[in-house]
């Protein structure tokens, strides 16, 4: 397996502070992987995206320690325009995240294709192709200052999205959605795996990530805690000292362990949570 | 239908028509030609279905300025010919005749370009202005602030609002009017400049700085009429130069 | 690291200019809305000079009168005067004039003097003396005290100038005090008036 992203004892300081917010982090990610970073506010998960990004410290400056590789190469040797190309980036706040010269959301979305230089009518076929992915069309003459939050999102999503790069990095794509946009928004990053894109995904919506990420970064206080397979960190007893939301069927579970009931594993999904009980012989019905 | 051809002109063609009539106003001698002009640009503006946005912006923005500039010129403007006098004021024939040619002149070169700016989309001017060289980044400065300027418009009324609700007076005195000013501004400003680091990200993410020749999707055609147009406004304005400095 | 630092600026600087071509506009109406008896039409142009230096503010001054002039052709011509206001409080800035208040409204003064010189010339030559706003009046009362045309515009103007420029100098002194240094970090001028200095 080759990896993708691969951090070697990164610590990152910005420029105007005193503390580091990166501490020491290394992790790699293989190519096709969905991964998702977890952590308390302020635990650096976003300056972690930003790094992957390259924006630390080509655009945020401030000391940058350690080694970032994507795709075998040093991302001091990439220029930042290329990797436009690679490394999708969607961050948290969409109200800004719109090009801000586009007068309908047709051109919003195709905006980076016109960047890259790709041929007019590709550009019309693909942006046709995203807008019904993300679910928008209904969006496409809209102008792009009027619309909700949500919207806003999605069509932030699907400007990214519509570029094809290999690595996406989503920031909290659905704090401004309901929960069935959020599922939706879920289902797209799906579909991105099944393509072989390689997925950082950052969220608190823990439900969802159990059901779709494949690992776990865990932030606290800028160092990586904890990382592996959902399943494993989720189950590791030392996962809840650093105060993070569980599934709430782990939750549930866990407090049926401490009241004394067995479990023959530790559920993440919900439909996990009948056959947990289960294996152990529990009568469910009785 | 007959404005369309007008309109659909290829915005560079527009904007030679505009420095044309700019360069054949400052050759030819006189007020009578700049006058003579305008009636011309109010057809045009009628024949492009822009007469009312058009007649609107020329009195709103330059009527008063030209009957200023008249009357001023018509009591100051050094002359010997008395035309009129009343106290210390005198009309001169000089005055009289330098405020027709400046305000002629003012009103045809003026009007030329709201006409130019009613008959052609800025963003397509911009468009056009980036197929002959204008950097990306200038096409998307100028672009963007047209979109940025009725955003912050509505945030100062809205910040406005609430500075009065909190009772910050708007009314009375200068000096009290004036404080209002700063607590409207200042938040309006650093919102603004707090977005711009999230927005230059925005832009990165969208392969902004590529290193490679961008598409559009906005395309602009030169029709014959296109190019043939700024030939011809070139030959008349040279055969007028000539004509007025060597005969 | 291909892409340098100075392009990053860029990047920062070109975002800046439609906010501060924004701010301009809109400071004017606020001063209108307002009633207020001066202009406050180039705080923006004179922050950019501060804090991003004299070429960002000449494109700044630059566009304002360009994007003006599409309702009011009036302004195309005082573009030059935008522009001198813009480069002159660039190079103020970088000799350190706006870091205290005294300095600040020297500053005001010098910026005032700028405009004067470059747009007398203007208004005489392209309007005759007068445009029709409210240096005008003086210059006609100048006129009709039996002053020269050159001397009635100069003082005319430096007139309706001086507060406007010193009071604008003042708003953006105090509103460049309020910039959090990680903005200023990104502007080339920024360092400048940074509330710590950075390590680096």
């Amino acid at each position: 397996m080759t990896a993708m992203i691969d951090l070697k004892n990164v610590s990152y300081r910005y420029p105007v502070s005193d503390d580091s917010v990166l501490k020491n982090i290394s992790f790699s990610i293989e190519k096709g992987k969905f991964t998702a970073i977890i952590g308390n506010n302020g635990s650096g998960k976003t300056t972690l995206c930003n790094t992957i990004r390259g924006f630390v410290p080509h655009f945020y400056k401030g000391d940058l320690d350690g080694e970032v590789i994507i795709d075998n190469t040093k991302i001091t040797d990439y220029q930042l325009g290329q990797l436009g190309e690679k490394v999708g980036y969607v961050f948290q706040n969409p109200f800004i995240q719109v090009s801000g010269v586009k007068d309908n959301v047709f051109e919003e979305v195709a905006y980076g294709l016109e960047n890259l230089g790709v041929p007019v009518e590709e550009i019309k076929v693909r942006v046709e192709e995203v807008l019904k992915l993300v679910k928008i069309e209904y969006l496409r003459d809209k102008n792009p200052f009027e619309l909700s939050g949500g919207q806003r999102q999605r069509v932030a999503l699907a400007s990214i999205i519509v570029m094809d790069p290999e690595i996406l990095v989503i920031d909290e794509p659905t704090s401004q959605l309901d929960p069935i946009g959020t599922q939706q928004i879920f289902e797209i990053i799906r579909l991105m795996k099944e393509r072989g894109k390689t997925i950082v995904l950052v969220e608190h919506k823990m439900d969802l990530i159990a059901e779709y990420a494949d690992d776990l970064l865990v932030m606290h206080k800028g160092e990586l805690v904890m990382q592996g397979p959902v399943r494993d960190v989720l189950a590791d007893p030392a996962f809840e000292k650093y105060q993070i939301q569980y599934p709430h069927v782990t939750e549930i579970a866990l407090q049926l362990q401490k009241s004394g009931i067995p479990l023959s594993f530790l559920p993440i999904r919900d439909e996990e949570l009948a056959e947990a009980l289960n294996r152990t012989g529990v009568a469910v019905h009785d | 239908m007959k404005q369309n051809i007008l309109l659909q002109l290829h915005p560079m063609t527009k904007f030679y028509f505009t420095l044309f009539l700019f360069a054949i106003v400052l050759i030819l001698p006189g007020y009578l030609f700049s006058f003579a002009l305008f009636p011309v640009l109010l057809l045009i503006a009628l024949f492009a279905g822009v007469l009312k946005e058009f007649l609107n912006i020329v009195l709103k923005a330059l009527l008063s300025v030209l009957v200023i500039i008249f009357i001023m010129q018509m009591l100051f403007y050094p002359g010997e010919n008395v035309l009129w006098g009343w106290g210390i004021f005198e009309i001169k024939q000089e005055g009289l005749l330098y405020g027709l040619l400046l305000t002629s002149r003012i009103l045809a070169i003026g009007s030329a370009f709201i006409l130019f700016f009613r008959i052609t989309e800025v963003r397509d001017f911009v468009k056009s202005l980036e197929d002959i060289g204008l950097p990306p980044m200038g096409a998307y400065v100028v672009l963007s602030t047209l979109q940025i300027i009725p955003e912050m418009r509505r945030q100062a009324n809205t910040i406005m609002e609430a500075q009065k609700t909190r009772g910050v007076e708007t009314e009375g005195s200068v000096l009290v009017r004036a404080k209002a000013f700063i607590p409207t501004l200042t938040p309006l400003i650093l919102s603004s400049i707090a977005g711009t680091e999230e927005r230059a990200i925005t832009l990165e993410s969208r392969a902004f700085s590529a290193p490679v020749k961008k598409t559009s999707l906005h395309q602009l055609t030169k029709s014959n009429i296109d190019r043939a147009l700024p030939i011809i406004f070139a030959l008349i304005v040279i055969g007028l130069l000539v004509w007025r400095f060597f005969f | 690291m291909k892409r340098s630092f100075k392009d990053d600026f860029n990047m920062m600087a070109m975002l800046l200019i439609p906010i501060a071509v924004a701010v301009n506009l809109v400071g004017f109406q606020l001063a209108n809305v307002l009633r207020l008896p001066i202009f406050l039409d180039t705080i923006g142009t004179i922050i950019v000079g501060v804090i991003a230096g004299p070429w960002v503010a000449l494109l700044t001054g630059l566009i304002t009168n360009l994007i003006n002039g599409i309702f009011n052709p009036v302004y195309f011509p005082y573009a030059l005067t935008s522009i001198a206001i813009g480069v002159g409080a660039g190079y103020l800035s970088k000799y350190g004039f706006f870091k205290s208040v005294p300095k600040t409204i020297i500053s005001g003064i010098i910026i005032t003097f700028i405009a004067v010189i470059v747009s007398a010339p203007i208004t005489v030559f392209v309007f005759g003396g007068v445009t029709g706003n409210t240096s005008s009046l003086i210059t006609a009362a100048f006129l009709a005290s039996g002053q020269q045309l050159w001397s009635a515009v100069f003082s005319s103007s430096f007139i309706t100038e001086i507060a406007d420029k010193v009071v604008s100098v003042l708003i953006v002194f105090f509103i460049v005090k309020a910039m959090s240094d990680r903005y200023l970090s990104k502007m080339n001028y920024g360092h400048l008036y940074m509330k710590r200095n950075n390590k680096k």
